[in-house]
């Protein structure tokens, strides 16, 4: 296995780097290179959407079946007779294959001849492979060979010849480790503990502090309220409100008891199916509760419970299998070997729950908490004298009911451990270790959080069409500690802190700009803005007015009048009192026709369907949010009192020194804090009176503001 | 343009990088400006793939169709809640003459309704119609203004949809999938061919009638696409952006000392860490200082000709469906690529008062007939008809039968009907003075070139340069477009001049 091993992990490097930089072609085996032909040059035609000519060449046994006219498209062992190299080789334009776009290079011709003589083996795709167990091989430094992270991306950067980066300041490590952990700014005297004493054993004891902040749960379940489309309300055309924030303070829960990932996934899906299923494990089961519930008039239930069955699997295979079924409903996947078929099997794992789009969202469990009792819709299996048959619907439409079917995982899966015909049954599957996916797709999910982007980038698809591992030794290194660790989510991550690699410089190497411009060889720390939650946790943890109540209903912090005008429904937000408007995001109300406006302008998702990644972007709309949205105001106000109180009777540059290294947990240089103490200055000019206490709190929230939208500020570095 | 979010940036890169070379009127700063052109030296087209979240680059830069375009931009009236056409185009004597009949058996086989229960009665329109213009185009009595302009209008009576219920009907008509987390066609045109103007939003939407859309803001979502392709909702009161707005204290000079503060402290951070999304930041930066003065010009229309005003029926400071199409005119002449206009109110079941087709009916258009007529007339004489597309139209169409809800029959009104509906074209390359299609005699299904919503798209698409097979976004192993997966969405030549 080893060897094997070896050659699919070097090709996953091939794939996604730039060629001038790592060139193994000559290690890839001359089936991935001609089945990558097929799928980037064949299978938009001939695959399972469209199988133009009756051609479907994602499926080996398709590929090689009979045709009404001509030879089969491929022939193992006779190129030359294979309809495949006759098209690709034709001397008409108007036959030669593929009809759209450039002919196939000389080269890609040749490896595909090479490939049918040789038996035309399809290989194996590298996500279903066995997950590589073994330490990589040690670098060149041997500060970097502790641990198999740093091993890893050691070795890839002295490949490239690129330098192994130095370590960032204490200070941009700790303000990193926080926001990555917590989703908050250092604590400074947390902060000033570790500056003052950057040890190894010092950082330990840091991270071990993070980890043990109930602020890790609010950070890390962020990610999973929008794979669950948590909401507070039901979505379609009333969007009505329903309580379900018990879920996802069970879900904080989850994170900061570092619930293992077998057991989260068992209690998500089938919580309810558990031997002595608890009170928790039924609410862990909302999770599948938060699909849509139409209650327009005229809908029909059965349609529309349908559709939350649809949703329930499709989440289920996106989250967890980094697979995308949703295309499968219609016809088979376009390019992966998942079959029509196959989509009905696996929803038929979630065909048996007594709920069926109710207004009333029953069944549901009745929960107490201090103030009293909520109730939450759950998963509840029908009896079995009421079960369900499940059909393939034809051409994806849910009255044309075709074949019977009974549940079971697409084939293209690996088959392991005995099958279980029920969610129960389906998580055991999910979580079995013989299973690769699943720890593949969770450790890149965990790094991505952390890092701004996977080592797989497309979270959403592990399958062909998706992108290869930038790096496939480390995703194969996070996955096998993930199982190693007893599926401990937080002890990975504690591992991937305590690496040398999370400590690099976010400051690149003239060698790294050169070869590694993009930075998919973790040249230099990735340098992204803050996703939405943290712009907000931040800037009001900075300003000293973040109000840490954890838990219970969903608050309504600020938000400009008339956001909501939703038909049939006479639901208005009404700006909580005190505390509450200074909670942290999570908290915030979520409706799903009309999420909160700022949070959305950070590229917050609107949590209609599963959600995996959400994807960065940079606007000018953004820009006046972090200005202008009075939650930020009030911020930048607030923390320009901070500074003056903090430091009475300063000057105006050792205010501004002040209110820099607050904000940016480092020192500022002079040429900083004499430019922010400019901007005062001319605020008390342009005010004409600058001695009055509020044209002082005036300035300084100007420089607040100033500091509350610097890139750095925004970002994490 | 297949891309991979990847792929597509690096493309957008490439291109940034032309235009850079081409346009200097770039205007963001020098220190932008040279950053990132410093930054084209390390990367090439091969390597340089550009992280969709790496968004160190502007994706509203303007890009070249796929072919001429016959228009430059979009004005799509959606009439939410869905217009009747039997009272308003689609005339029908048969369905007169059959007036409170039975409906017959061979209309309700295996026919869903939304509301309709037991066996309905056929219900003729109580409105007149007459022919206009040199096209002799029908139109009814509610709507003498549009019947002004028959001789620019290509009535498309075919439309057809395959969802009863207003959110996936919304949802289909907009963003091409009944199911949420689509990409709406403003997102995709703007997606396809960049913003014309970087002092305001590519893509704008106005709201009038006092609700959102029943799918709520998905209809002007960008779905599957970058977050920077969705549309912007302008509003008529409060902030006409959300946030454009300085706060309170802080004036036009207060916010510019502080931008220049804020660029200096980053271009000092940048200095020593030189990086594409810190030169990116300031650019928005920028861009948003110059949408704080230029949403608001572009949102005023209270310096407007005072006989502009009164084509339109608008009024200044007031939240109108007329206020708004004036909007779209100024929008539209500054360059904004796509303006969606939603009016609530066209849902006309007939339970009562506020929702029949006697006075309910006559209100919606009463409010919206002239303003749209004005902006046809007000695009023409600014010479900007011939590259403006205007869609009118509902999510689906009303059924020849009336409801009457609960057994009640003391208002009339039509349910939901997908099999056929009327959509309005105006310029852009359409062609105009035309009907398009035909039902059959009782106005319940389509008889002759039947439109499908993903035809209307992909042909409006084309009007605007733009190949819907070409036209595509690499998502979760799918290739995406607006008009589908499967590729059966055609153009309707006969809709284009």
């Amino acid at each position: 296995m080893p060897v094997v091993c070896a050659g699919f992990l070097l090709l996953g490097i091939a794939i996604a780097a730039p060629p001038s930089l790592v060139d193994v072609a000559a290690d890839i085996s001359i089936a991935e290179r001609a089945h990558d032909i097929l799928v980037s040059r064949c299978l938009r035609c001939h695959g399972g959407v469209r199988e133009q000519g009756g051609l479907n060449l994602a499926w080996r046994d398709r590929a090689l079946r009979a045709r009404t006219k001509g030879p089969p498209a491929i022939i193992p062992g006779d190129a030359a007779a294979s309809a495949l190299l006759m098209r690709v080789t034709h001397a008409d334009p108007e036959l030669r294959m593929p009809a759209e776009g450039n002919a196939l290079s000389a080269d890609e011709i040749s490896t595909l001849r090479a490939w049918i003589d040789a038996g035309a083996v399809y290989p194996v795709l590298w996500s279903l492979r066995p997950i590589a167990k073994e330490l990589p091989a040690a670098g060149p430094d041997s500060s970097w060979n502790t641990n198999g992270i740093d091993r890893a991306v050691s070795t890839r950067l002295a490949s490239a010849g690129i330098p192994l980066p130095p370590e960032a300041t204490p200070e941009a490590i700790i303000r990193r480790a926080a926001l990555d952990i917590t989703g908050l700014p250092p604590d400074p005297a947390l902060a000033s503990a570790y500056v003052s004493d950057p040890c190894a054993a010092s950082w330990e004891r840091t991270v071990d502090g993070l980890l043990a902040s109930p602020a890790f749960g609010e950070r890390w379940a962020r990610v999973w309220l929008d794979i669950a489309r948590y909401a507070d309300t039901k979505g379609y055309e009333k969007d009505a409100r329903r309580d379900v924030w018990r879920f996802r303070d069970w879900l904080i829960d989850a994170w900061n008891t570092d619930m293992p990932y077998d057991q989260f996934t068992q209690r998500v899906l089938a919580g309810d199916l558990l031997p002595g299923a608890t009170e928790n494990d039924r609410i862990a089961t909302t999770f599948h509760r938060l699909t849509l519930t139409n209650d327009e008039g005229g809908t029909d239930n059965e349609e529309f419970r349908v559709a939350a069955v649809m949703d329930r699997s499709v989440t289920t295979w996106l989250a967890w299998m980094g697979t995308s079924m949703q295309c499968v409903q219609c016809h088979a996947h376009p390019y992966d070997t998942i079959d029509h078929r196959d989509y009905y099997t696996a929803l038929a794992y979630f065909n048996q729950t007594a709920d069926a789009d109710r207004d009333d969202d029953s069944p549901s469990l009745q929960v107490a908490w201090e103030r009293g009792k909520t109730t939450v819709p759950v998963m509840q299996e029908l009896p079995l004298s009421e079960q369900r048959a499940t059909y393939v619907f034809t051409r994806g439409n849910w009255r044309a009911l075709g074949e019977a079917v009974t549940p079971s995982t697409p084939a293209c899966f690996p088959m392991v451990g005995a099958q279980h015909h029920d969610r129960l049954g389906l998580a055991k599957w999910i979580m079995d270790p013989m299973n690769p996916r699943t720890a593949r797709v969770e450790a890149n999910r965990i790094w991505e959080t952390i890092f701004g982007r996977g080592l797989v980038e497309t979270l959403e698809d592990f399958g062909e069409a998706g992108a290869r591992p930038s790096d496939s030794v480390l995703l194969d290194v996070l996955a096998s500690r993930l199982q190693e660790l007893g599926w401990s989510r937080k002890a990975l991550i504690r591992e991937i802190m305590n690496s040398r690699t999370y400590r690099m410089s976010a400051h690149p190497s003239e060698a790294a700009l050169r070869l590694d411009p993009d930075n998919r060889l973790m040249s230099r720390a990735p340098h992204f803005r803050l996703e939405a939650e943290t712009i907000r946790d931040q800037s009001l943890a900075v300003a000293g007015i973040l109000d840490r109540t954890m838990h219970g209903p969903p608050v309504f912090p600020y938000q400009p009048d008339g956001t909501w005008m939703v038909v049939y429904s006479g639901d208005g937000w009404t700006t909580s009192e005190g505390g509450d408007r200074y909670r942290r995001a999570i908290y915030t109300f979520w409706r799903r026709s009309s999420p909160h406006p700022s949070l959305m302008t950070f590229d917050a998702v609107s949590r209609e369907t599963c959600t995996v990644r959400r994807v960065r972007t940079n606007t000018p709309l953004a820009a006046l949010a972090a200005m202008n949205d009075p939650t930020f105001v009030e911020a930048s106000k607030a923390f320009a009192q901070r500074a003056i109180d903090a430091t009475p009777g300063a000057s105006d540059t050792e205010r501004a020194r002040w209110m820099l290294s607050a904000a940016l947990i480092r020192a500022p240089r002079n040429e900083e804090c004499a430019r922010l103490a400019q901007l005062v200055a001319g605020e008390g000019a342009a005010t004409d009176s600058a001695t009055s206490t509020s044209n002082e709190l005036a300035a300084w929230s100007a420089a607040a503001a100033t500091v509350m939208n610097l890139d750095e500020f925004l970002s994490r570095t | 343009m297949v891309a991979t979010p990847a792929e597509y940036m690096a493309e957008l890169q490439a291109m940034t990088r032309r235009q850079f070379l081409a346009n200097s009127a770039w205007g963001i700063g020098g220190i932008a400006l040279a950053s990132m052109l410093g930054a084209d030296k390390n990367s090439n087209a091969d390597t340089s793939q550009l992280h969709a979240s790496g968004s160190a680059i502007d994706p509203l830069m303007a890009r070249a169709p796929h072919f001429a375009a016959r228009a430059k931009r979009v004005i799509f009236i959606h009439l939410a809640g869905a217009p009747s056409q039997h009272e308003l185009f689609d005339w029908k004597p048969a369905l007169v003459r059959h007036n409170g009949q039975p409906c017959p058996d061979e209309y309700l086989k295996g026919e869903h309704f939304a509301f309709i229960k037991g066996h309905p009665t056929l219900l003729g329109t109580p409105y007149k119609f007459a022919r206009h213009g040199r096209s002799g185009q029908e139109l009814s009595e509610l709507i003498p203004h549009l019947a002004s302009v028959a001789d620019d209008l290509c009535i498309v009576k075919s439309c057809t949809t395959d969802q009863f219920n207003h959110a996936p009907a919304q949802l289909l008509l907009h963003t091409g999938d009944a199911r949420f987390g689509g990409a709406s066609m403003g997102s995709w045109l703007t997606y396809g061919l960049g913003s014309e103007t970087s002092e305001l939003p590519g893509f704008v939407v106005l709201v009038s009638g006092d609700k959102t859309p029943d799918a709520g803001k998905s209809v002007w979502g960008s779905g599957f696409l970058p977050g920077a392709f969705q549309g912007v909702q302008c509003r008529a009161s409060g902030d006409p952006v959300l946030y454009v707005q300085n706060p309170e204290g802080v004036d036009r000079a207060a916010r510019r000392r502080m931008l220049d503060a804020l660029q200096d402290l980053n271009s000092m951070a940048a200095a020593s860490a030189s990086d594409p999304e810190t030169e990116a930041r300031i650019a928005q930066y920028e861009l948003a200082f110059r949408m704080q003065a230029s949403v608001p010009d572009a949102m005023d229309i209270a310096h407007e000709d005072p006989a502009t005003l009164a084509a339109y029926g608008a009024t200044p400071g007031k939240a109108s469906f007329a206020n708004n199409c004036l909007l779209a005119r100024r929008l539209s002449e500054r360059g904004v690529r796509f303006v969606q206009l939603f009016d609530w109110g066209w849902d006309a079941h007939g339970t009562s008062a506020t929702d029949d087709i006697l006075t309910q009916l006559p209100k919606k258009c009463k409010e919206s007939d002239r303003p749209v007529a004005a902006l046809i007339n007000d695009l023409r004489q600014r010479g900007l008809l011939d590259e403006t597309l205007i869609v009118w139209g509902g999510e689906f169409g009303r059924t020849p039968m009336a409801e009457f809800r609960d057994g009640k029959k003391d208002f009339f009104g039509r349910d939901h009907h997908p099999h056929c509906f009327t959509v309005l074209l105006a310029g852009g390359g359409c062609k105009a003075g035309t009907t398009y299609g035909e039902t059959d005699e009782l106005g319940c299904r389509v008889v002759r070139d039947p439109v499908p919503v993903k035809d209307l798209q992909a042909t409006i698409l084309h009007l605007m340069g733009l190949d819907h097979r070409r036209l595509s976004y690499l998502h979760a192993g799918l290739e995406r477009h607006l008009t589908g997966v499967t590729p059966d969405a055609r153009v309707h030549a006969g809709l284009i001049a």
